[in-house]
């Protein structure tokens, strides 16, 4: 069989192979090293480790701060970028950029912000001390920083298909006799909703992979505010090489699952419009 | 009336896109608006559907004022050039949107969606989605959905912008079919003539934010008031001529076909000829009408039915043609032949041919052409380059003369120039003005225009009439003016002595009537202002107030002109049109 079909466009042989090798030295290889350093281990010990409580109870916290995190950033950034996308106030153009600002930061600078600001003396955090409400050394913390540092991913995403859903639209439904908030459920919402799950996706998927940010709002207690890219790297401390991989394995593993998971509901999202219409 | 809209105005960054728009649509009326992209036509029927607010006027709906209703409950269906479909949704969910909306019970709604999906013929369709539907099919399920509330009013926006020909056609049909059968009053917005023909009760077209005529097709198509009209419905050459006692003279021959000629002294007028009221045969003789002249057969265009020629007119034949070609200095003179015609004397490019006009229609616009008139050959020739100047001609498709006076302002001297002045005269504005207008009113001019140098098009044309005799003659120039240029027109009322009451409500029943006048006789909306005191120093005292204005001045006697006038005029700062009409 040939990949080759006759097209405009010229350099399938070229950019193909380019693309295929390109991904396989970034990309695959590394995983794959990832994997074969893991199955060098003995089974029993690759379950030991990745079933240590310590181990599971940062899978929780990694994997339960980043949903939680992504769910929230879709909310807001929602909002951010309908802010961004429709209106013209002064100062819009700064808002704009600032929302990438978590993206050039480096995640450790937005750590020791975050404390600054929330630790039991910070600005912040000195208020919500008495209220009962610990931010530093807790989830919380971790959730916020899990947050900042992947809200940009979310408006980016959502933005562009925001300025897209054409006016024309909701004028329609406006003089169809539909209020506000039925042409936000009814028409924007339908229409930006696979650009919300992509926001989803990849805001959940930066924040899985922070490391830098949260160790220093997390106090890394075993067991409480311990995320897994920490662990990986006490055991990489402890020239625990094999540990360290069988726990970026399972992590690898998880991720996959997730975003597998949510691919196939934006499919089925999509089939089910086609099967409608049978 | 189903529509009604009075004195609409909207602008946009201070330029206004609907000008002063009064309109009445009927019951059941089919009414499209017609225009040129950029004339405000959609925007005004945004406004009739509530999507974007006036900025002055009102708009009723079926005797409800609507001004500040929101779109949602004014209760009109809006079809949209790109279909606006719910692309999420099926032709059923679509259609239903308005009826969910208003919560009305599924058995009911399924009722109606099939009643309305049989009335624009896309039976069965149901579950599809919009992307499943061809272009046509999808603009139809648009029309259901907006007719779905069995709103009071159709409005559709170039509903056939995005089809092909054919498609069109059909469309078209069934629109029309659908408006019948409802008897739903519809407003349709489009650029093309032909579906305007095709479609309407009636046509209002439109030309830079203001409606500038309304009447049945046939109507405007035969018998246009203003050149942008008679242009932009069908073909037409357009000739200066001149309206004498006679009758209409085009090329210094007299028209029969003409329309009545009225009294009064000649003078110049534009003549509409219709590219199918030209007749060209191979004499003389052999004509059926009245002979203009003989010409050379410059191209010879063959479109099935009709036959299209380009006749360029011998240079003995003095009827200059404004515009009629595709370029200035290319006039050539356009002419349709049924097939029945072209079959009986067949031409070819190169031949020699003898023209004849079966009906020539004149314009009763009062601005026919200019005359830049100047001391010297150089100072006419820069005048007549004046941008404000040349803005006008461009958009009044006219021409500009020009016209050496060596004396012009020294008192008592004569014409030297051969001939009456015609059309507009238009003089520069420098240093001793009101002794040269005088001079030049007092020698015949019956329109001039005083023009500054660096004057540029006008935001706001103020208006005033020295006496009643020249009130009419007023109101038509500024109707001819302000169908050109996108300006408020404001009529100022001035009073002498100081205001009491007895005074004010007699100045403003006068701004009553003068405005009732300009709407009804001239098509012109304007707004009115009352003021009290010396003509000339109140005048020079609003124009001064903002920048970019310009006055149109009717007077009918010269008698204390140069006095009233001399600082006015001298200042040399604004454009001043100075219509005579009425004079002994």
């Amino acid at each position: 069989m040939s990949f080759r079909k006759p097209s405009v466009l010229p350099g399938f042989g070229l950019t193909f192979g380019f693309t295929t090798c390109f991904l396989s030295t970034i990309v695959l290889l590394p995983l794959a090293a990832l994997v074969l350093s893991a199955a060098s281990m003995h089974w029993s010990d690759f379950v030991r480790v990745v079933s240590s409580p310590r181990a599971l109870g940062s899978y929780r916290l990694s994997f339960g701060a980043s949903l939680l995190a992504a769910t929230i950033n879709v909310v807001f950034g929602f909002i951010i970028a309908w802010t961004l996308a429709r209106y013209e106030f002064p100062g819009r153009k700064i808002i704009d950029a600032l929302i990438d600002m978590p993206f050039a930061l480096p995640t450790a600078v937005s750590g020791i912000a975050l404390t600054t600001v929330f630790a039991q003396n910070g600005w912040i955090g000195r208020y919500l001390e008495p209220l009962g409400v610990k931010v530093a050394y807790t989830w919380l913390g971790v959730t916020l920083a899990l947050t900042l540092i992947s809200m940009p991913f979310a408006v980016r995403a959502v933005q562009p298909a925001l300025q897209e859903v054409q006016r024309d639209l909701e004028e329609a439904a406006e003089t169809l006799g539909a209020g506000r908030m039925y042409v936000l459920w009814r028409i924007i919402l339908p229409t930006v909703l696979p650009a919300l799950l992509t926001g989803f996706t990849l805001a959940f998927a930066r924040a899985v992979g922070e490391y830098g940010s949260v160790i220093f709002i997390a106090g890394n207690l075993p067991m409480k505010t311990e995320i897994t890219p920490l662990l990986i790297v006490i055991h990489l401390e402890e020239f625990d090489y094999q540990g360290a991989a069988a726990l970026g394995v399972v992590m690898l593993g998880i991720s996959f699952v997730i975003l597998l998971a949510i691919n196939l509901l934006q499919a089925w999202g999509r089939r089910r419009h086609v099967r409608a219409a049978h | 009336m189903s529509i009604t809209l009075d004195q609409v105005t909207k602008h946009y960054g201070g330029v206004p896109v609907v000008n002063d728009v009064s309109l009445d649509i009927g019951d059941g009326e089919f009414f499209v608006l017609l225009g040129p992209s950029g004339s405000g036509k959609s925007t005004l029927l945004r406004a009739i559907a509530g999507l974007s607010g006036v900025d002055h006027g009102r708009i009723s709906l079926h005797g409800r004022d609507v001004t500040h209703v929101a779109a949602r409950k004014r209760g009109v269906g809006l079809v949209f050039q790109n279909y606006a479909l719910f692309r999420h949704m099926t032709v059923a969910d679509n259609i239903e949107f308005a009826l969910r909306v208003r919560h009305m019970r599924g058995r009911a709604r399924r009722q109606r969606r099939a009643e309305l999906l049989r009335l624009v013929s896309l039976e069965g369709m149901d579950h599809r989605l919009p992307a499943q539907l061809s272009g046509g099919q999808q603009q139809r399920v648009a029309v259901a959905r907006a007719l779905a509330h069995k709103p009071e009013v159709l409005l559709l926006d170039e509903p056939f912008g995005a089809l092909d020909a054919k498609i069109r056609e059909e469309l078209r049909r069934t629109i029309r079919q659908v408006q019948r059968e409802l008897g739903i009053t519809t407003v349709l917005v489009t650029h093309d003539q032909e579906e305007a023909f095709a479609m309407a009760d009636r046509i209002g077209i439109m030309s830079q934010g203001r409606l500038l005529e309304v009447g049945a097709p046939h109507d405007l198509y035969a018998r246009p008031a203003t050149r942008f009209v008679a242009t932009f419905l069908g073909a037409a050459n357009l000739f200066l001529a001149r309206r004498t006692p006679d009758g209409i003279q085009v090329g210094g021959k007299t028209m029969g076909g003409a329309e009545r000629a009225a009294g009064g002294p000649e003078h110049e007028v534009v003549a509409v000829v219709r590219p199918e009221e030209v007749e060209v045969a191979p004499a003389r003789d052999a004509l059926g009408s009245r002979y203009l002249g003989n010409g050379v057969v410059d191209e010879v265009t063959f479109t099935g039915a009709l036959e299209r020629l380009r006749v360029r007119l011998d240079e003995a034949v003095h009827a200059p043609l404004l515009a009629a070609g595709d370029g200035d200095g290319r006039s050539t003179l356009q002419v349709t032949r049924t097939r029945h015609a072209y079959r009986g004397f067949e031409v070819h490019q190169g031949q020699s041919v003898a023209v004849g006009l079966r009906r020539v229609h004149v314009l009763p616009t009062p601005l026919s052409s200019f005359t830049a008139c100047a001391q010297s050959a150089p100072l006419a020739d820069e005048l007549s380059r004046q941008p404000l100047l040349t803005e006008l001609v461009a958009r009044m498709k006219t021409r500009i003369a020009v016209r050496i006076e060596p004396s012009l302002g020294v008192a008592e001297e004569p014409c030297q120039a051969q001939g009456e002045f015609f059309g507009t005269t238009v003089s520069a504005a420098a240093g001793d003005n009101v002794r040269r207008a005088e001079w030049l009113l007092r020698r015949g001019v019956k329109d001039l225009l005083v023009l500054p140098e660096h004057a540029a098009p006008p935001q706001r044309v103020l208006i005033h009439w020295m006496s009643e005799a020249a009130r009419s003659a007023t109101l038509a120039v500024s109707a001819s003016v302000l169908r050109h240029v996108p300006a408020e027109a404001v009529y100022v009322g001035i009073f002498p002595g100081s205001s009491d009451s007895e005074r004010h409500s007699h100045g403003m029943r006068e701004l009553l009537d003068a405005r009732s006048e300009a709407q009804a006789a001239h098509g012109l909306e304007m707004r009115t202002e009352l003021h009290f005191g010396d003509v000339a120093q109140e005048l020079t005292r609003r124009l001064a107030e903002a920048p970019a204005q310009m006055l149109i001045l009717g007077i009918s006697e010269l008698r204390q002109f140069a006095d009233s006038f001399r600082t006015l005029l001298d200042g040399g700062r604004w454009p001043v049109l100075i219509v005579q009409r009425g004079a002994t």
